[in-house]
């Protein structure tokens, strides 16, 4: 079953800016790439690049955040009230 | 600035009970939830178990179909075994066991609700016991004082909420857990990641060919074990594994999901069901043999964002309802006692560790080793599968004569399977049986001595 993950997926309102890369940090160890559910990484030159619609695709889980042992993923919630909703979670 | 005695940041069901209790003692109180409404984030909703039913009789008898229209009862639960190839090799479901000490844990395993409709209906509960309930609102920090001791929130509307005490109810990714120094950021074998479909049913089929075998596992030798629940007219599938699992590995977690939905029986039950993706979810998951610290001064953490779902299943919902009881129930008398220091609020830790949450954790490490060693390991797998099926094949195998079958299964167990099922058997089932058995360990001389006596013939295999 071939699933096309934008087609279920649903947001609202405006989340801000809720994740970036700080590349002075990035080792280019690539587990943000590995770990993220809806590939918004992608590894360019040695070092982690964000998509840049990631707004529209994020799950908001903070994965990258987590698995980043060089603590260059910042990540945090979007705005209250904003951002990825689950209607069946 | 507005003062309280009592901020709970969050409102699943951890802050909705520590707001209702809270609210019902008197403390004035207030949870603020990041949502639009409670349940719009959470993390994936599932099965609640009967324990719930138990220890909070008065709410769980309200929880029907009326006020949750997702609810579907598990009565049976099922277990698929999928070899290498996808291909299934075998599948048991089991009812409750006789020996199940109360009602209603012997009529069912789990009532399976949404969390969009659970977390709603739990936090009115709160905000009808006058708890103030603050919605689309992310609390990004704490307010402290010139000693560095908590007393409030920041949000990201620019409002300071002050209260005495701050519970954090706010998940794996707790800002009152790392801004309060109790846990920065998770090591990455001690947090999980969990992707997880949703899927439209058709309710007539569901109710028709699923009925109450609502809970599905499936043990793959090449995917970590995934599950599958059914809803009223809907259908979760998800699967997790430790996140160094993943960043040692090569397959995303998705990839992994993925894998399921190929599975030729999985294919089969979609399509008897109707079943069609709906919505994609992906959380983290805190699933950890010890929780974090659980208490400074003025701060107590609750259910995920402490750590405490189950270390065997990761059951999250119930140990945080639990875990928020008790610290609100410590938050009244600390108030009351006018002493909201880290040294007060160590009750909390004292009972939670007493509670049915804290004896889950006793035996915590022992109970997850067993798990990583198993079916999250995917080297395990591969030979455990096919090992459970040699085990079960003598059933209805009428190839030779019963006798030559069961010596053909008992040799290739003893020379194929026992020497990878020994060093496991010693190094977690045991200690774990001794764990749980305490008075009674005169069974392990005889396990031990009896593993011994099977060794193989020939070295290798």
């Amino acid at each position: 079953m071939k699933i096309e993950l934008s087609e279920i997926s649903e947001r609202v309102g405006d989340p801000g800016d809720f994740l970036s890369v700080d590349h002075e940090k990035c080792v280019g160890c690539g587990n943000c790439v590995k770990i993220c559910i809806v590939n918004i990484w992608r590894m360019r030159g040695g070092l982690a690049y964000i998509a840049d619609d990631y707004k529209e695709k994020c799950l908001e889980c903070g994965g990258c955040w987590q698995v980043c042992d060089a603590e260059a993923v910042n990540f945090k919630y979007p705005a209250g009230g904003t951002g990825v909703v689950y209607k069946k979670g | 600035m507005v003062e309280y005695d009592l901020v709970i940041v969050g409102a699943g069901p951890g802050g909705s009970i520590a707001a209702k209790i809270g609210a019902e003692k008197g403390l004035k109180t207030i949870f603020i939830e990041r949502g639009r409404v409670s349940g719009e984030k959470n993390s994936s909703g599932c099965g609640l178990g009967p324990r719930m039913w138990r220890d909070f009789p008065e709410l769980m008898k309200e929880l029907t179909p009326e006020t949750c229209p997702s609810l579907r009862t598990c009565e049976i639960y099922v277990l698929r075994w999928i070899d290498m190839n996808g291909r299934m090799r075998g599948m048991q479901g089991f009812t409750p066991s006789n020996s199940v000490s109360y009602d209603p844990a012997r009529k069912w395993h789990t009532k399976n609700v949404y969390r969009s409709e659970f977390d709603p209906w739990l936090a009115k509960f709160a905000t009808d016991a006058g708890a103030e309930l603050k919605t689309s609102t992310l609390v990004t920090d704490l307010m402290k004082d010139d000693k560095g001791k908590v007393i409030g929130v920041k949000t990201d509307k620019g409002e300071e909420i002050r209260g005495k005490i701050v519970i954090g109810a706010d998940g794996v990714l707790s800002v009152v857990a790392r801004k309060s120094g109790l846990q920065v950021k998770w090591p990455k074998d001690q947090v999980t990641i969990v992707p997880q479909y949703d899927f439209s049913c058709d309710k007539a089929k569901v109710d028709k060919y699923i009925d109450n075998m609502a809970d599905n596992l499936w043990f793959g030798a090449n995917f970590p074990g995934a599950y599958q629940v059914f809803f009223d007219e809907g259908m979760h599938l998800g699967l997790g594994n430790w996140l160094a699992s993943f960043t040692e590995g090569r397959k995303s977690p998705l990839a992994y999901l993925n894998m399921v939905l190929e599975v030729p029986e999985m294919k089969r039950i979609l399509e008897l069901v109707d079943a069609k993706p709906r919505e994609i979810q992906s959380h983290l998951l805190p699933w950890t043999s010890e929780p974090c610290p659980t208490q400074t001064d003025n701060v107590m953490l609750v259910g995920d964002a402490a750590g405490f779902p189950c270390p065997l299943e990761a059951e999250g919902i119930y140990p945080a309802m639990i875990t928020a009881r008790l610290a609100a129930e410590t938050a009244v008398e600390a108030i009351s006692n006018g002493d909201t220091s880290k040294s007060a609020l160590k009750r909390y830790e004292e009972r939670w560790r007493k509670s049915s949450v804290g004896i889950e954790f006793e035996g915590g490490r022992s109970l997850q080793e067993i798990w990583r060693a198993t079916i999250f390991n995917p080297e395990t797998m591969k030979w455990f599968v096919p090992f459970y099926h040699e085990a079960m094949g003598a059933f209805a195998d009428w190839s030779e004569p019963h006798i030559v079958r069961f010596k053909q299964i008992f040799e290739a167990i003893r020379n194929v399977y026992l020497p990878k099922l020994q060093p496991l058997m010693m190094k977690y089932v045991l200690p774990l049986l001794s764990d749980v058995l305490e008075e009674d360990i005169s069974i392990l001389p005889m396990l031990e001595g009896l593993m011994k006596q099977m060794r193989p013939k020939r070295k290798g295999g």
